[in-house]
């Protein structure tokens, strides 16, 4: 409860008093992106997708097989000991064991290509269904590897998450229909966690005084506020009188740190050292809106030589184009850059690539930002051997999904819609629980190449987790949320689920020794 | 110091202008800080001299009471967790804090639901209760249309000494600023543009007054009623475009209206929107006295829907014209000699004879035009013979296009500087050709 009386005259409700303010000095953070989801510029798309899977299979099989050999080695259930068996074919009718490979969703409401090709639809556009999981019989799960595949039954199977392309190890029978009754069910758990510092550890030193500091001075009221990092995600710059227009201004003003008294500029605002913006940045469904349906009703008649629909000619109508959008998150962005280092992850209303990975949003987008770029990798002779050291861009634009070290942490974070395909597969809404599913399957986006569109990866399955991230944050979610979710070698994640600005109106702020979250919130009324 | 009141009186009071503390810090380079006090004490003045003459609103920053905060932290903990294994207890309290913008009357209010205010200040200063929040926004725009000058930078709270800016390697970078390129564009231009504003009657005047006469011409009620509306509302797709795409409107307005009836004079005394269906077509002058739409204005633009309707007329009225064109084909060498008709001072008299092809474009690199070729038609005579006849015809060109000497005659008239200067330039490889050759009868 805060009264009127209390807060008038102090700080800035007062005259003026003549001396210019100091400015404050904007901490800093270690930032080292990794390349992990980077695409060749020239990348071929004829492959097959089958490939992922395998690749994912034999990269995450080994951890299962090991997470489940340890879990269920010498097991005897029923007078009947539990044996390993290679392949999905190999399973015998009656026989008690267990076996890994990926689980294949098979889901009346999910689009499939096979449909799509023995219907004769040749353009695939997004699918618009909400949710593939419909609660009946029809769904059914299968397991599958290189040689064959088999369908799960059993109530085991009602307690985890399942999605197309995880990896799993099931214990059981083969039943009397062929199918086979789950007992039990592993995941490969988290991935091994490299420690803080594992990539840039020039900065170890200095940092660990640090650590120790605040280790032992840990709730002491004088310690000194720690550095943050802020993730927001959806902004969907669309027009200039966007409902939410005063807010985008507040966050802005907040971010540059000229809202507020000094105070807060001095002990929180100086303190937010990076930006990453995790997609959806820019929204064109407002310029939609507009589209008249009759427009061409009331043809003028000069027109008579022209079919109501001509316009729709050939292709792409470039006067259809709207350059606000990303003219008003340039403006927005080169105001902030000046004082904070910006990351910006690509969404799916963003203008990149569909397909996972989404490569990084063009500079071209960003005329007056992009001089804080780095600069475009011109040559392929010389400057090869350079990239190793050279420096991150000042605005940092970057893959979705992206990974990369702040300070010291590992950070993986998406723009959101693997986490929204996954959910569509499963009942719950419990996205959290999903973002932490993903982590234990090892793999950051499990549905790619099934429902969630993806680069027909050849040589490598990027989307699996090697490293267990410190922080893994998906951005545009309808809501906030976090936890903390452990691994069994000790490994900690801290999961942020980003909501969209433009719903919530919220930022995340994350501190970078802690890893604890706030958040933010402005309201404009 | 003081200048502040004077500022604020006259903006605020006066102009009847909402101020916020970063327009007010930009306007006077002041530091933002000293801007929110400023607000603070002109507020205070005001109010107390005359109650109800000035409104503030107030940006808080703090910890909301915990209702709300329960509600924001309550569906992590609600939502049933399917993973047995999941870690419910570790779902600490997030500390949430809100950055609210509040209406003066409403702030006691307010305050109520807060359990700590960790900073308040003013945030705006208006003359009326700021019920819109656009005229916020619109201070807020303002404040950022007001840009650094270098010798006096403006205040900053926080400053960053690490930023970086990539070093600028060649010319590719230019476009950063999307001013010079409108500034190329006009500068090549211009050379091009002296003579064909004055036709036969005045030899050659200098340049200006030759622009000034143009502009003039398309400020007269000549194209008024759709022309004007055509060129401002026409949009930006590319900033660069823009100019050509703009003035080709226009030109082809004034061409088309003068086509049909054969008129001579310049379109000054010609009412050209009066009866004629506006024709329009492709082959645009790069005419920089149109005046522009601004790129950036949110205003200029237009719907989609107008957008779309104008494509279209554009289209079809470019077979129109064609049609037109066809019915009387012996006109035309005349008729392009109108002034719009770009075309160069040394060519008054090689405009007697079989004008081949019309130079329109050459601005923004691309040579747009007509050319005359003969085509050939096929038509079932009244015996149910097929016959092939040739007869000429007009065709747009732009200069992306296989130039015309692989498939008919050379037919190149025109061998002004502008033109040879385009011509260089046309041997560019196929590639991606004028669309609007596509439309035209073949």
């Amino acid at each position: 409860m805060v009264t009127l009386d209390e807060v008038l005259g102090s700080g800035l409700l007062q005259k003026p008093s003549g001396d210019a303010p100091e400015a404050l000095q904007r901490q800093i953070t270690n930032y080292k992106p990794l390349q992990t989801f980077q695409l060749e510029k020239t990348r071929p798309y004829q492959q097959q997708y089958a490939d992922i899977y395998f690749l994912r299979l034999t990269k995450i099989r080994p951890a299962v097989e090991a997470a489940a050999s340890a879990a269920w080695e010498g097991t005897v259930l029923g007078g009947e000991k539990v044996k390993k068996v290679e392949r999905v074919l190999d399973v015998r009718q009656g026989e008690l064991c267990w076996v890994a490979g990926t689980v294949y969703m098979d889901m009346p409401l999910k689009p499939s290509i096979l449909e799509d090709v023995s219907k004769d639809r040749w353009i695939s556009a997004p699918t618009s269904v909400g949710h593939y999981y419909s609660g009946n019989v029809d769904d059914s799960i299968m397991l599958e590897d290189d040689s064959g595949r088999i369908r799960l039954v059993g109530n085991a199977l009602q307690n985890h998450f399942m999605v197309t392309g995880c990896i799993v190890a099931v214990m059981g029978t083969e039943n009397a229909n062929g199918e086979f009754e789950v007992i039990d069910l592993l995941f490969a758990e988290l991935p091994p966690q490299p420690e803080r510092w594992s990539l840039s550890k020039g900065k170890k030193e200095d940092s660990e005084d640090i650590e120790m500091m605040d280790a032992s001075f840990s709730g002491h009221p004088s310690k000194p506020p720690s550095k943050k990092i802020a993730i927001v995600s959806g902004l969907e710059f669309s027009n200039a009188d966007t409902p939410y227009a005063m807010e985008l201004n507040l966050l802005l003003e907040y971010l540059l740190g000229e809202a507020l008294d000094p105070s807060t500029q001095r002990d929180e605002l100086s303190h937010i050292t990076r930006l990453i913006i995790a997609g959806n940045s820019i929204s064109t469904t407002a310029a939609e809106h507009t589209k008249p349906a009759a427009a061409f009703d009331t043809t003028t008649p000069t027109n008579k030589f022209a079919p109501p629909n001509q316009h729709k000619k050939y292709g792409y109508d470039s006067s259809s184009y709207n350059p606000i959008p990303s003219q008003l998150f340039d403006n927005f962005l080169s105001e902030l850059l000046p004082t904070m280092p910006v990351t910006l992850l690509p969404g799916a209303l963003d203008p990149a690539n569909a397909s996972y990975p989404q490569q990084p949003i063009h500079p071209a987008m960003f005329p007056q930002s992009r001089t804080y770029m780095s600069p475009p990798k011109v040559g392929v002779g010389k400057d090869r051997d350079v990239p190793e050291e050279e420096e991150p861009g000042w605005f940092d634009n970057v893959t979705n999904p992206w990974e990369g070290e702040i300070e010291g942490w590992r950070v993986l974070g998406t723009g959101g819609q693997n986490l929204d395909d996954v959910f569509k597969y499963v009942e719950s809404e419990d996205r959290l629980g999903m973002m932490e599913a993903m982590c234990r399957w090892r793999c950051v986006a499990p549905t790619a190449p099934d429902t969630l569109w993806s680069y027909p990866f050849q040589e490598d399955e990027p989307f699996v987790i090697k490293e267990c991230p410190h922080l893994f944050f998906v951005g545009c979610q309808p809501e906030f949320g976090t936890k903390v979710t452990h691994g069994p070698d000790g490994q900690a994640v801290r999961l942020i689920a980003v909501p969209s600005f433009s719903e919530t109106r919220e930022v995340v702020l994350v501190d970078t020794e802690t890893l604890d979250v706030e958040r933010v919130k402005i309201v404009a009324e | 110091m003081e200048d502040y009141k004077t500022y604020l009186a006259e903006n605020v009071l006066s102009e009847d202008k909402v101020v916020t503390y970063r327009l007010l810090s930009r306007a006077l380079r002041v530091h933002p800080n000293v801007a929110k006090q400023m607000l603070y004490d002109f507020h205070k003045t005001q109010s107390t001299k005359k109650p109800g003459s000035v409104y503030a609103t107030y940006l808080l920053y703090g910890i909301q009471k915990s209702v709300q905060h329960q509600n924001g932290n309550a569906m992590d903990i609600d939502l049933p967790s399917s993973l047995p294994d999941a870690d419910p207890v570790d779902d600490d309290e997030v500390p949430s804090y809100t950055l609210a913008l509040v209406q003066e009357d409403r702030l006691a209010d307010v305050l109520k639901d807060y359990e700590t205010i960790s900073s308040i200040h003013v945030y705006s200063v208006g003359p009326h209760p700021a019920k819109d929040l656009t005229l916020l926004v619109d201070a807020a725009q303002s404040a950022l249309a007001i840009k650094d000058d270098t010798k006096k930078p403006r205040p900053r709270t926080i400053v960053n000494s690490h930023v970086r800016r990539r070093e600028r390697r060649g010319p590719g970078l230019k476009a950063a600023a999307p001013a010079p390129v409108k500034q190329e564009s006009k500068a090549k231009a211009a050379p091009t543009k002296t003579a064909p504003a004055k036709p036969a009657p005045a030899p050659a005047p200098a340049a200006a007054p030759a622009k000034s006469k143009e502009e003039s011409k398309f400020a007269t009620p000549a194209t008024e009623p759709e022309a004007p509306a055509a060129a401002t509302k026409k949009p930006a797709p590319s900033l660069k475009r823009n100019t050509s795409a703009a003035s080709g409107i226009m030109q082809a307005f004034s061409k088309a209206a003068s086509l049909p009836k054969k008129a001579k004079t310049s379109e000054k005394s010609t009412p050209a929107a009066e009866d004629t269906p506006v024709a329009l077509s492709d082959d645009g002058e790069d005419d920089d006295d149109v005046p522009l739409p601004k790129p950036g204005a949110a205003s200029s633009r237009k719907s989609r829907k107008e957008r779309e309707e104008e494509l279209r007329r554009m289209m079809e009225d470019d077979e129109d014209e064609d049609m037109e064109e066809k019915a009387d084909s012996p006109a035309p060498e005349e008729e392009e000699e109108e002034p719009v008709v770009e075309e160069p001072p040394a060519k008054a008299e090689a405009a007697k004879e079989e004008e081949k092809e019309i130079v329109t474009t050459t601005g923004d690199g691309r040579r747009r035009g007509k050319r005359r070729v003969m085509k050939k038609k096929q038509i079932m005579d009244d015996q149910g013979y097929l016959v092939t006849i040739q007869e000429p015809a007009w065709e747009s060109f732009s200069e992306d296009e296989a130039p015309p000497a692989s498939k008919q005659k050379p037919k190149v008239a025109s061998s002004a500087p502008p033109a040879a200067a385009g011509k260089a330039k046309k041997s560019a490889p196929k590639g991606q050709g004028n669309i609007m050759s596509f439309f035209s009868k073949k």
